[in-house]
């Protein structure tokens, strides 16, 4: 019994401000957005061709010139801009449908629960880059294509982990009481059930946006993206293609390399944070790490700490 | 042990629906496009083939005058006797002759990395979580979780940049090198594993940590149970009870973790595969996507996909093995 | 003093949490004597697992020893190196845990787990190994055909002797049984105890004895101590204790503990001066059936939970549905309240041509006629809504009462299940109530609507014993009050006395018997009932007859 009247959002919300990695991502994050939005303004235009191909960094071109003679700070900046809308697009999508298809299949069971666990487990099963080439080399280029090829092939996973917190939340007795005093079933779903998954569904949101980020810069990498737009893909494209890496031009490929990979594992902090604070297990034994000298721990033997207080 | 055929077999027809499933895809792709399929892919081979090869080509797509059905059935029966078609960047070769030499390669390369990969981060996260406190714990993971999080061919880039361009310890792409013949000879063995060990070396530092956190987090679970508890009172050794209780039970959730993530490891190494031009599935993607060469890219979705399923068959029956729960 | 063979001395034990740390053994004393059988006993939360655990010092985090000795063979095992507890853990004390049925190694064969043992701990040849290990099975009466089977392929009970059997494997001086049989049947924990019993008269070891149940230990223990909230407040002769004891307590424990057999009590809970029930029953079941079918991938088969029973209700009347685990009571009371469709068999809500069981969609009028109050307080209410939600949901739904009037019905509602004032109740979340808090809330969510008939399944056994009677005086009242009807469902045959009018006795889903409840209690027809009724009554370990035949009785289905 714990007299603190706060619900538990409010503790989570709490607990999440405090909490030194997902701080630590959630303003790497800003960061970006923060560049990607404002680049336009604050940077050169990307697409102008300025310099002599593949120079080296300079005072004039604080990060160099790629195989274009483009200035590879300014591309590395609006490189960020679609980069990220797709991902978080894809990622808004993906949590949404996994939503939809794993909550209905995994609250109803039944026919419809075989149905759709069919459905999940195939698209699961299928390897995501040779069916996302085939998607993408029919359609036009653009970021329309890229996300809708990104959701198709990745919403399964997201949707069976969110069916099986859907299986659990379903046997417990809370939602029997709700259906034994006449509550309907969406009201249940939404009401009753979704409040209590709001750390997964936060944590499916940032892990689709991740994979859709990776993905994405693959796809692009491969040609199939717009390669007359400037995003992060498009930038290893064009690095590759211009021998970027076979004339020791380093420049032309690692800011933007680099740029994915802070993105993703800031992403990876936020929900090692998110997990850290809403997972008991974990805030139980962070506590009890904090406050033990680390020397008395062996694996299986209580410590003994006299005059613990 | 008839409950475990039942099993196996049961699995074995979700693989089926899941081929047919891909079949029917790929299938339907093309026509749910805008325009003809048909005028798009044959105006590649205007001028390169007789009108006799054209309408054969079109019997394996069933781009033919049937309703949608009978195409479907020719499409089908074409793929099932191994005809995929010829392919439009490699003309005049048949689809198939060009991935099953550079499927090899790809099991060769993605097969040997994907294994040492799973084995040393397996091992890894048993130790990790063993030894909470250690200083192991709180680096290890952090790293290999930033490590992971590069792309694939990213770091295949900087790792052929530094080790292959810059220091020249390593060949600069190929599956063997010029002065080779292939064969079973020892020169063309040590070649062979010369040249991929960069991709691999690649391949297996991004994926570990995937691996060790994972294996980290189910033994960490494993770790909090009462049989656990209980070993420890029993007064065994420590190393006994990380290995014959602990991690006995939590490899099982990880061997199905592995075959969920089969398809994703495969992708990356497709990507690896491209930028140390190694000739093997992840080469021909690339030839197939800038020559918009359709019947080897669907040719390739097909063998990839069924190589997954495959595998994930495998996985199934050494869980099959190793948990005596499925036995009565 | 020179005969302790364990002495505990002012152990503390704290867990440590994001706030204070919480004491959860504070200053706890105690020796225990060679060849007795000390008892310890405290509700949960008391500490008496944790006191246990901290001795072989297997607390997992967040547990710290803060303080004290623990002394064994004039060692004092919290100040040793860590190699020399390894020393004395299983040669000097085993344990037998709590919940021991997961103490055993998915993986490994019950040969493996006895074998480890002797194979850490001495030095005999493989040969002599395995026989050691056959004569420890045959000792608790497991037939040595089990030796290469799993723990998934073992029933309970036989999970619990090979647990026992590891327990024994080094013949320790101590052996400590933590709550050794709650999960088990009454009929098969009352044969596993008399057995150990019967061991430790031949064997000679100590016994120190975990359990919530203090009648239970009051059978067999010679001295018992009782633990609350970390300290322990008595500790004395078991005839002593049985008496009454000296601490206000104990005899609050001992009066809780209404008993199943002897003269009835008089007063205990409230009841109607004349129950008149009609002709009609409220509630008609015919040839229910249910049967499940384990979509086990490797062994699908089909389990018939619920076997043809019938049984009819009348208006006013309390109905005691008692049965163990497994016995299929869970499952009719998802049927009545139709959160299951049964497999066969018709159920009559008020009459006889209302047939419910058959209509897919559940009529909104029969949610206002049938509620059910939970048995797990804690998993009843959902924890990011209020109290005030939980109570008013039902009430907008049905559109009972505008919603002005809402709230001050429901402070009325709070604070005729006993939750003053109810102003602050609504506002507060599930965590800030205690478990009895809890179920009071569930039963003024029950009550809200209005309902005629209440099935509680199992209400107060997850509940303190030192509450549970004032919850089931609430359904007592509340039967009276609104006119109810009650089906009260149960593996405690006492409460079941007290509460209900009628009882129907269940067994592997079907009805073995059912009668008034004093005439079943003193009266019984049934071999089953006699068996329930003995387990349930003081001296039971006397009556018990067993013999060296009980290997045959574990069947080892799972």
């Amino acid at each position: 019994m714990d007299k603190n009247n706060d619900s538990i959002f409010t503790r989570w919300i709490t607990g999440i401000l405090r909490n030194r990695k997902a701080i630590t991502g959630v303003a790497i994050i800003f960061i970006f957005i923060f560049l990607a939005v404002l680049g336009p303004f604050i940077t050169e235009d990307p697409t102008a061709f300025l310099g002599t191909p593949l120079s080296p960094p300079s005072w004039e071109h604080w990060l160099g010139t790629n195989g274009q003679g483009q200035d590879v700070l300014s591309q590395t900046i609006s490189g960020a801009r679609q980069t990220l809308l797709v991902g978080f697009t894809t990622g808004i999508m993906v949590v949404l449908i996994g939503a939809l298809i794993g909550g209905i299949s995994g609250y109803y069971g039944g026919r419809i629960d075989d149905f759709l666990s069919l459905l999940i487990n195939v698209f699961l099963v299928m390897p995501g880059l040779p069916l996302m080439v085939i998607l993408a080399s029919w359609l036009p280029p653009g970021p329309a294509t890229l996300t809708g090829v990104l959701v198709l092939t990745g919403w399964a996973w997201n949707a069976r982990v969110i069916r099986s917190q859907m299986m659990t939340f379903r046997s417990r007795d809370f939602v029997s009481a709700a259906i034994v005093s006449g509550e309907r079933n969406i009201r249940i779903i939404i009401v009753e059930i979704m409040p209590r998954m709001l750390s997964l569904l936060a944590s499916s949101f940032i892990g689709a946006s991740i994979y859709a980020i990776g993905a994405q810069v693959g796809l692009e990498f491969l040609g199939l993206g717009d390669v007359s737009t400037v995003t992060w893909g498009t930038n290893l494209y064009w690095a590759s293609n211009d021998m970027a890496l076979l004339t020791g031009s380093w420049w032309a490929f690692v800011p933007t390399g680099l740029s994915i990979a802070i993105v993703s594992f800031a992403l990876t902090m936020i929900n090692f944070g998110i997990d850290e604070v809403t997972n008991p297990r974990l805030i139980a034994e962070r506590v009890w790490r904090e406050n033990i000298p680390m020397d008395t721990v062996v694996n299986g033997i209580t410590p003994v700490v006299r005059d613990h207080e | 042990m008839n409950q475990s055929l039942h099993y196996l077999l049961r699995r074995l027809g979700f693989y089926f629906i899941a081929a047919w499933a891909a079949l029917t895809l790929n299938f339907f792709i093309p026509r749910l496009m805008p325009g003809d399929p048909a005028a798009i892919i044959f105006a590649r081979f205007r001028g390169k083939l007789k009108p006799e090869a054209i309408n054969a080509l079109r019997e394996t797509f069933g781009l033919t005058d049937e309703p949608l059905l009978g195409q479907y059935w020719s499409y089908l029966k074409s793929i099932l006797q191994g005809d995929l078609g010829i392919s439009i960047a490699y003309f005049p070769e048949p689809v198939t002759n060009i991935i099953s030499s550079a499927l090899l390669w790809t099991i060769f390369l993605a097969g040997l990395s994907l294994i040492i990969s799973f084995s040393i981060g397996t091992l890894l996260g048993t130790i990790i979580a063993w030894n909470r406190s250690g200083r192991l714990d709180s680096t290890l993971p952090p790293v290999l979780a930033f490590i992971g999080a590069f792309p694939y061919f990213w770091l295949a880039m900087v790792a052929l940049y530094i080790f292959g361009f810059e220091l020249s310890w390593f060949p600069l792409g190929h599956a063997y090198g010029n002065n080779v013949t292939p064969g079973f000879n020892l020169s063309f063995i040590l070649s062979a594993l010369h040249h991929a060990a960069l991709p691999a070396l690649t391949m297996i530092i991004v994926s570990l940590g995937g691996w060790m956190l994972s294996m980290r987090n189910i033994m960490i679970t494993t770790l909090g149970t009462d049989y656990i508890s209980f070993a420890h009172a029993k007064g065994l050794s420590s190393r006994l009870i990380m290995i014959r209780y602990a991690a006995r039970n939590a490899i099982l959730p990880n061997f199905t973790g592995f075959g969920m993530a089969l398809g994703f490891v495969l992708s990356g190494a497709l990507l690896t595969e491209i930028i140390f031009s190694y000739p093997g599935q992840g080469y021909l993607l690339l030839q197939a996507v800038r020559a918009q060469d359709f019947p080897l890219m669907q040719g390739l979705f097909m063998t990839i996909t069924f190589a997954v399923l495959a595998a994930n068959w495998l996985v199934d029956i050494a869980i099959l093995f190793f948990d005596p729960r499925t036995r009565k | 003093m020179n005969s302790s063979v364990l002495s505990i001395q002012n152990l503390c034990v704290n867990y440590i949490t994001p706030g204070d740390p919480v004491k959860a053994v504070n200053d706890v004393s105690f020796e225990i004597q060679q060849g007795e059988i000390f008892g310890l006993v405290g509700e949960s939360g008391s500490g008496k697992s944790t006191v246990v655990q901290a001795i072989l010092r297997i607390l997992p985090p967040p547990a710290v020893i803060a303080g004290g000795k623990v002394i064994i063979k004039n060692k004092d095992i919290l100040s040793t190196s860590n190699t020399e507890v390894m020393q004395y853990r299983w040669k000097q004390i085993s344990i037998v845990m709590q919940s021991a049925l997961n103490a055993l190694n998915p993986v490994l064969t019950v040969r493996e787990q006895i074998e480890d043992v002797l194979k850490e701990h001495s030095d005999l040849k493989s040969k002599a190994t395995e026989d050691r290990t056959k004569e420890l099975l045959s000792l608790i009466d497991i037939d040595v055909s089990w030796l290469d089977s799993y723990p998934h392929q073992l029933s309970g009970g036989m999970k619990q002797r090979v647990v026992i059997a590891i327990a024994l494997a080094l013949m320790p001086p101590v052996i400590i049984l933590d709550e050794p049989t709650t999960a088990l049947d009454v009929i098969v924990e009352r044969e596993i105890l008399a057995k150990i019993i019967e061991l430790r008269k031949e064997l000679g070891f100590t016994i120190l004895f975990i359990t919530h149940d203090l009648n239970l230990l009051l059978e067999f223990a010679d001295r018992v101590a009782i633990m609350k909230n970390g300290r322990l407040v008595e500790l004395d002769k078991a005839q002593k204790i049985r008496s009454g004891g000296k601490h206000d307590y104990t005899q609050k424990l001992i009066r809780s503990l209404p008993s199943a057999s002897g003269p009835r009590e008089k007063g205990l809970l409230p009841r109607p001066e004349n129950l008149d029930l009609g002709e009609q029953p409220i509630l008609e079941v015919q040839n229910l059936s249910k049967s499940f079918h384990d979509s086990g991938i490797f062994n699908p088969r089909s389990i018939d939970v619920v076997k043809n029973v019938s049984f009819q209700v009348f208006p006013g009347e309390i109905i005691g549905l008692v049965g163990e685990s497994g016995s299929g009571k869970s499952t009719i009371a998802k049927l009545i309240t139709r959160l299951i469709r049964p497999t066969a068999g018709d159920i009559f809500l008020k009459g006889s041509n209302k047939k419910v069981s058959e209509a897919r969609r559940v009529p909104l009028e029969y949610r206002k006629q049938v509620q059910m109050v939970f048995q797990d307080p804690f998993g009843s209410l959902n924890s990011v809504h209020t109290v005030y939600h939980h109570l008013a949901r039902p009430l907008l739904r049905h559109q009972l009462i505008s919603e002005q009037d809402l709230l001050d019905h429901i402070i009325e509602m709070l604070e005729t299940v006993g939750l003053r004032p109810g102003t602050t109740f609504a506002e507060k979340f599930p965590h800030e109530m205690s478990g009895g808090e809890r179920q009071r809330v569930a039963i003024a969510r029950a009550l809200s609507l209005g309902p005629d008939l209440i099935i509680a399944d199992e209400p107060t056994s997850m509940l303190d014993v030192s509450i549970r009677m004032e919850i089931l005086e609430i359904f007592a009242r509340m039967r009276i009050e609104k006119n109810l009807t009650i089906i009260f469902i149960t593996h405690d045959l006492a409460s079941a006395r007290y509460l209900a009018d009628r009882i129907l006795v269940l067994q592997h889903g079907s009805i073995v018997e059912q009668g008034k409840a004093e005439d079943l209690i003193r009266s019984p027809k049934e071999q089953y009932t006699k068996q329930l009724i003995k387990a349930a009554s003081p001296g039971w370990l006397r009556s018990l007859s067993f013999n060296n035949n009980t290997k045959d009785k574990d069947v080892g289905h799972v």
